[in-house]
Formats: structure tokens, C-alpha cells, sequence
């Protein structure tokens, strides 16, 4: 198996950081039926809502970056989030692709 | 993540060693696992299913745990013989995939620096050059010249090494003479078919980036196929 794909998000995190910027990676851990991103998709927050690279096709992203906030702000080092099928009502969080991820936070500590 | 991993793990990247993160979710302690590298006490009840997932190149949480591994995979090999205009956009495509790009041409007015800044260019005859390169049935080999001199020798090093990608630039017409040439020089009818000719998937397109973006799509469609 190869993969023809390297995400330079850590490196970009990295720099991040050096620029005195608080920042917590967010991972995609688990996967359940049909998702945008496999394990191993990864984003980036910091702590003023700056977001780079994604864990789904651009559905949980934004509660993903106010979860990441949060975890800034009350100074926890890790947090697992889990996003089911959403139902239709407009603007729901959820995956209208029809699957299930588990999104791992951090912070770069 | 502390600073120090975040740190390590793209200093590993850039010295294109293989590893692997291994992450306890519940309290957030990552360590970093090498083939012949001892794990960390805490970790080591779990060092069969953490080297099945390095094996496997895998990434996930491992049953019943709550302890995540993550690969990293090394960089593909593509090496493009030939210091074109097609080759310059190649240069820039790959960028953002995991490619890692080596050019050979021996016509120095070609693979000049100004042409392909901060790129790694073998300006000597493939034979020569493919001295200097470890190369593998996970090697990738673009022939952009259309000149048998320079694309027949490095085209039979490929065949010869079962580089999983063979691709060469040229007509139809270019390409059945040269696959005529590669048969008298005794390859067999499986090995010349092997090979991508005319190179690129069917775009449409004839400008350089657009024969690129042909390629580089080729590339990653059997990239995944092995």
C-alpha cells in the first residue's frame, strides 16, 4: 500500500506554533461507513478560530474548530468528539454523507 | 502532542525514515515507535498489533483499546528522465502529493538551475545516473525525452527493476518503434506492455501542465492499484 498524499498539516503546526500561536491537531481516529476523510485526516485550530486542512468534506469542520477553542480555553489536553448522520434540518452538524467519524483533539502543549 | 514529538516527527519526515505515532487517547501521551526501537513500558503489552499496523502501513485505534497508531509512509520515488517543459509542471504537481521527484538529463542546457530551482538534477546519461539511485519495484519511472538515446537505457533499467509505474512520453508511432527496439533488445511481450504508451490518461488537453496533470494522474491511479 502506498499513498500518494502527504499532508504537511504538522509541519504547518509547527510553524504555528513559532509564531506564539496556541494550537490543538485534530484527527480523524475512527470511521464508520461512508466518510469524506480517512483515519489519519488531520486539522489544525488555534486559539482565534484559524483553521488549515479538514477531517470531513467540509460538514463538522466548524464544530470542530469551537470544540478546539474550548479546550484552549478551559486548558484540557485532549478531547474525543463523535459525529453521527445528521438529519436534514438545514445547518444540523452532522455527515449528510451517511457515516460516522470520531475526531480526536490535542493540543500542542 | 508535546512540542518536542511535533518536533521529532517532522524531522523524521525530512530524513525519510519510516515510523509511526502511537497515541494514548485518554490522556493524550503520544510516543513515537521505529522498527528497532524499544516502546515505552505503558506501551509495550501492545507491540504485536502495533507492529501489524506498521507492517500493514495502517492507521487506527487498536481493539479494544484506547490506543491510536498512525503511519508514516515514505515518499514514492518518481524519477523523470528528461528536464522538459512537461517536467517543470510535473516539478509543481508533485508538490503537494507525496512524490519525491528526481530529474535526469544529460543535456546540461536543459537541467539548468534557473529552469528547476532547489530540484535535485542528475545531468549525466541514465545508465550513469541510475548509479547514484536506489531504486525498487516501488519506483516510478517518467520518460519525457522521446530520444531513444536517452529514454531506451533508463526505460530498460525500470523493466529490469519492476518499477511499479513505467511511463514514456511520445506518439503512437514513437511508441511502437520504440517497443520494437526494447523486443530486440529481448524484453519480453508482458514487460513492454507494462509500459504506458503514450503516456497520460485521456484529457484532451496538449499544452505542457495539461500532458503534466495527464501523468501525474496516471501516476496516483496506479499508485493505488498495487
Amino acid at each position: 500500500m502506498k499513498n500518494s498524499f502527504d499532508e504537511k498539516i504538522l509541519e504547518e503546526a509547527n510553524d504555528w506554533v513559532n509564531a506564539n500561536q496556541k494550537v490543538v491537531l485534530a484527527t480523524v481516529i475512527q470511521t464508520w461507513g461512508s466518510s469524506p476523510r480517512q483515519v489519519g485526516s488531520r486539522m489544525i485550530v488555534n486559539e482565534k478560530g484559524d483553521f488549515s486542512g479538514s477531517v470531513s468534506g467540509g460538514c463538522v469542520e466548524s464544530a470542530v474548530v469551537r470544540e478546539c477553542i474550548g479546550l484552549i480555553k478551559d486548558n484540557k489536553p485532549c478531547k474525543k468528539l463523535e459525529f453521527k448522520v445528521s438529519n436534514e434540518s438545514a445547518w444540523e452538524v452532522g455527515l449528510a454523507c451517511g457515516g460516522e467519524i470520531a475526531v480526536y483533539l490535542e493540543q500542542v502543549n | 502532542m508535546k512540542l518536542q514529538t511535533l518536533k521529532s516527527i517532522i524531522e523524521k519526515k525530512k530524513n525519510k525514515s519510516e515510523f509511526a505515532i502511537i497515541t494514548n487517547l485518554s490522556n493524550g501521551e503520544s510516543e513515537i515507535f521505529e522498527k528497532d526501537k524499544s516502546l515505552s513500558k505503558e506501551m509495550q503489552i501492545y507491540s504485536n498489533q502495533i507492529n501489524e499496523f506498521f507492517k500493514l502501513k495502517k492507521n487506527g485505534v487498536i481493539e479494544n483499546s484506547e490506543i491510536f497508531v498512525e503511519t508514516y509512509v515514505l515518499p514514492i520515488k518518481v524519477i523523470v528522465v528528461g528536464a522538459v517543459h512537461i517536467a517543470q509542471y510535473l516539478v509543481d504537481f508533485s508538490k503537494s502529493l507525496n512524490f519525491e521527484i528526481s530529474i535526469i538529463d544529460p543535456r546540461g542546457y536543459f537541467a539548468s538551475e534557473q529552469r528547476f530551482p532547489d530540484m535535485k538534477i542528475i545531468n549525466k546519461w541514465p545508465d550513469e545516473a541510475f548509479k547514484e539511485i536506489e531504486t525498487n519495484e516501488n519506483t516510478a519511472l517518467i520518460a519525457l525525452t522521446h530520444d531513444p538515446k536517452i529514454d531506451d537505457p533508463a526505460l530498460q533499467h525500470a523493466l529490469k527493476k519492476k518499477f511499479y509505474y513505467i511511463g514514456a512520453l511520445g506518439s503512437k508511432k514513437t511508441h511502437e518503434n520504440r517497443c520494437q527496439r526494447l523486443k530486440e533488445a529481448g524484453f519480453s511481450g508482458e514487460q513492454i506492455n507494462s509500459i504506458h504508451g503514450p503516456i497520460g490518461i485521456k484529457l484532451g488537453g496538449r499544452s505542457a501542465p495539461e500532458i503534466a496533470l495527464s501523468i501525474i494522474a496516471q501516476l496516483v491511479s496506479e499508485t493505488y492499484k498495487k
